[in-house]
């Protein structure tokens, strides 16, 4: 069944391995690619090029002592307690990291398990939490879940520590069953009461998970419908028995690599199945995902609206702002003002997806992003993008068409229409760039 | 250079925009229906207003025994009956009264007042006495769940109030924020209509956002006729006008008005701040009125604590009990809607409660929002019959 309908996608004259695709993977599997690392690819073809993302080793860019200098952010935000330089650090790693894709499912599950320092207030707590998703973030889902929800920010956004056998607050069982395994609808509310009557004595005590003893309420217990004296970790492991589970990993796989609607229901459930007989592992979902012919069928092709962090990576990635780059500290500032504040998902909910990105205020700061980016000081870079750079890099001539031409061939794969060239004509060269960046058609990818 | 200055001048947390339920799919058309209901704007009054110098019992006699330094005269105050009468400071809010448009009620509370400031308003803004139930999640943010609404905050910190499940909070403090620094690029790059439907719908997207840029930009320009004073709060307000009339589809808006914990020498300081109020609230609906939206928008204002009765000896008050609630707006059933405590009858020396802020809730709620309040506020509620329809 899994065969069928994701059987692996081979390049022919109806899906070409062209630069359309390898644009389109990039954006997907990571945040943009730049010039040369998309020709490397062309040439090498599509399974190459997947295993290079799988393994973490698709950046042509990334400096020899990045892990030590990203380290170095995290630890300097963490000790000045200051969670917008912890946002900054996540964002070097996105722009200068050797594994975009592991940053990618990082993000997927900061919003799957989503805390609010808002809330937290405690960055030191929040690179823990970041830490660990990146840790598990290929791995079986079970590590990931068992860590996950053990973590203290986690614990303390979700009141873990109010949760007593005398006064029980559901706030982290509801959520371990709605949003972090089955999904509304595969459980009671009767179910809900006695997961936190199971998770009762979790909490955290001096940064670290605890098991209070005093709190925890050890008696019989019926969630969905075992039976014994139930504790968190037995509810973990009931939880990852349901298949609702795998279905709802689906489902969030599925959103980051495909758009709307192109992934029929039973391609989902057979993904769902293929996860449950490979014990939930991420790693075997994505690769059979990115290397299907539906990942690369014509429909899934500019389907997906990009969200703001991957806005802003990818713009910055793609135009090769790598130095002098722009401050990671306003880059995190501008993603938050369009939609998306790392760190601070908007609610347990995590954040929107697809067409509900889209709307007139994240719009207009979209396109006040790439104002700022090309002209500088509002992204903290001295100097405004210089359009010729890159054209002349890569051997394209500097006439406005060329300009243009490699602009477009950059960030959609294609070449510009007809009408863009009509519509850009007789513009400066910086503000081209600004137009193509800000179109429609560059907020999906 | 990006100066550290500019940097923060220009920054603020932009939280977010309408979320899509887990289990619902909200399209644009129902997107787009949510813009011509009913709007409530919240002024929190942060600090415990003292409501017996804000709502003046002046025909009482017990009110100048208890405020030799700090009473009201007669002849000063704004008088609304032949026993109540508002601060002088509130005279802008005149007109909204003579035209039956705004509503006082005093002696607003719950039973056994805290006097904390943080209890208190973590009281106010969850709905639940007992901090057991007090779950990080605030009245308006359970009640927009349902629909994962959202709401606009003009200021920084997403209060308690706003915090919801699954609803969302977008934070604006300048009018900036939602212009277009390049309009003309901006539209430039719309370009050709589309066959492709997501890729259409991000371009009528876009057309809308600029449409609204453009608006704002004119509003902002300030050609619109609306006059505002020059306060903190007023230049808020205005922005939630604008906000309002550019039709951005937001169906509640909270600010933050600072300053009210007068602990000593009260009146210059007291004074200013319902100066400060009152001037805001009546430009802001003159401003709606003259753009044909005040009948939709209402405006309450709330603390988390009146003032103790009796004034202490640094010429100002304590903390204290059940204070002052206002309701502003056409939609407002005009007039004192509550019963004004008694000042010698008292519990623990300060005046019982004669309304609890949850029936007002649920009136806002239900009968202005048209929002189910029972799951919102744990429970149901008298409440008065505050609107007009």
């Amino acid at each position: 069944m899994i065969d069928a309908v994701w059987s692996p996608y081979t390049a022919d004259e109806r899906a070409p391995w062209n630069l359309r695709r390898v644009v389109h993977l990039h954006r997907r599997a990571g945040f943009a690619g730049t010039w040369s690392e998309m020709q490397r690819d062309l040439k090498e073809g599509p399974v190459a090029s997947v295993d290079r993302l799988l393994a973490g080793q698709a950046s042509l860019v990334s400096p020899p002592d990045f892990a030590s200098i990203a380290d170095l952010l995290a630890d300097s935000a963490v000790a000045a307690g200051e969670i917008n330089r912890l946002k900054a650090w996540w964002f070097y790693r996105m722009m200068f990291g050797t594994d975009a894709l592991g940053e990618k499912l990082t993000l997927l599950w900061h919003d799957h398990f989503a805390t609010a320092n808002s809330k937290v207030a405690n960055p030191a707590l929040m690179r823990r939490q970041n830490d660990t998703l990146r840790k598990f973030a290929r791995g079986k889902f079970g590590h990931l879940l068992r860590a996950g929800i053990r973590e203290p920010a986690l614990l303390l956004y979700l009141d873990a520590q109010a949760n007593r056998r005398s006064h029980p607050n559901e706030n982290l069982a509801r959520e371990a069953m709605e949003l972090f395994t089955l999904g509304v609808g595969h459980y009671s509310e009767a179910d809900v009461k006695e997961a936190a009557r199971a998770l009762t004595g979790w909490s955290v005590e001096e940064g670290q998970f605890a098991n209070v003893a005093a709190r925890r309420d050890i008696g019989n217990k019926c969630i969905l419908g075992q039976r014994g004296e139930l504790d968190g970790t037995a509810l973990v492991i009931i939880l990852l028995e349901q298949p609702a589970t795998s279905e709802r990993l689906a489902l969030k796989l599925c959103r980051l690599f495909f758009g709307e609607s192109i992934v029929p229901p039973a391609a989902m459930h057979a993904l769902a199945a293929g996860l449950r007989e490979h014990d939930l592992d991420i790693a075997w979902a994505t690769e059979l995902v990115l290397k299907s012919q539906l990942f690369f069928s014509n429909a899934n092709l500019g389907s997906r609206v990009i969200g703001p962090v991957e806005f802003v990576v990818g713009a910055v990635r793609a135009l090769e702002m790598f130095d002098p780059s722009p401050s990671t500290l306003a880059l995190a500032d501008w993603s938050a003002r369009i939609g998306q504040d790392l760190f601070n998902p908007p609610n347990v909910g995590g954040w929107p997806f697809g067409r509900a990105w889209v709307h007139t205020r994240s719009m207009i700061t979209r396109a006040n992003f790439i104002t700022a980016l090309i002209s500088g000081p509002d992204v903290g870079r001295a100097s405004p993008y210089d359009a010729a750079f890159l054209p002349h890099k890569y051997g394209f001539g500097t006439n406005s068409d060329a300009l243009l031409t490699f602009h477009h061939r950059l960030l959609f794969g294609t070449d510009p229409s007809a009408d863009i060239r009509r519509r850009t004509s007789g513009m400066d060269e910086r503000r081209t760039i600004g137009t193509l960046l800000s179109s429609p058609q560059a907020q999906l990818g | 250079m990006l100066t550290r200055r500019r940097f923060l001048q220009a920054s603020s947390l932009f939280a977010l925009a309408p979320t899509v339920p887990l289990f619902v799919a909200r399209t644009a058309q129902a997107a787009a229906a949510d813009k011509d209901r009913r709007i409530l704007v919240v002024v929190e009054l942060n600090g415990g207003n003292d409501a017996l110098n804000t709502v003046i019992p002046y025909a009482d006699p017990t009110y100048e025994k208890l405020r030799p330094k700090l009473k009201i005269a007669k002849k000063e105050l704004l008088s609304l009956s032949a026993s109540v009468g508002l601060h002088p400071s509130l005279k802008p809010l005149d007109k909204l009264w003579q035209a039956g448009h705004l509503a006082v009620l005093p002696g607003v509370g719950y039973p056994n007042p805290n006097r904390s400031h943080f209890e208190s308003m973590a009281i106010w803004q969850t709905a639940r006495l007992d901090p057991e139930e007090q779950n990080g999640y605030g009245w308006l943010g359970r009640a927009l769940d349902p629909q994962a609404g959202s709401a606009y905050l003009l200021g920084s910190a997403v209060p308690t109030a706003l915090r919801g499940r699954r609803s969302t909070t977008v934070s604006l403090n300048r009018v900036e924020e939602v212009l277009l620094a390049d309009p003309a690029s901006a539209k430039q790059a719309i370009g050709g209509e589309s066959a492709d439907d997501l890729l259409a719908f991000v371009r009528r997207q876009s057309v809308d956002a600029n449409a609204a840029a453009d608006k704002l930009a004119h509003l902002a320009g300030g050609n619109d006729g609306s006059r505002y004073p020059a306060t903190a709060l007023a230049e808020r307000l205005k922005l939630a006008a604008r906000l309002i009339r550019s039709n951005l589809g937001a169906r509640v808006f909270y600010t933050v008005q600072s300053g009210y914990d007068t602990h000593a020498v009260q009146a210059f300081a007291h004074g200013n701040l319902l100066e400060e109020l009152a001037g805001a609230i009546a430009a802001f609906f003159n401003d709606l009125t003259q753009a044909k939206l005040a009948d939709r928008v209402i405006l309450l204002t709330f603390s988390e604590f009146g003032r103790t009765i009796k004034e202490n000896g640094s010429a100002g008050t304590d903390h204290g009990t059940a204070g002052a609630v206002f309701l502003a707006g056409p939609g407002v059933r005009g007039g004192v809607a509550t019963t004004m405590p008694s000042l010698t009858e008292l519990a623990a020396g300060e005046p019982k409660m004669t309304a609890d802020f949850r029936g007002v809730y649920t009136a806002v709620l239900e009968d202005w929002l048209g929002l189910p309040a029972k799951e919102v506020l744990a429970g149901t509620f008298d409440h008065p019959p505050l609107f007009r329809a």
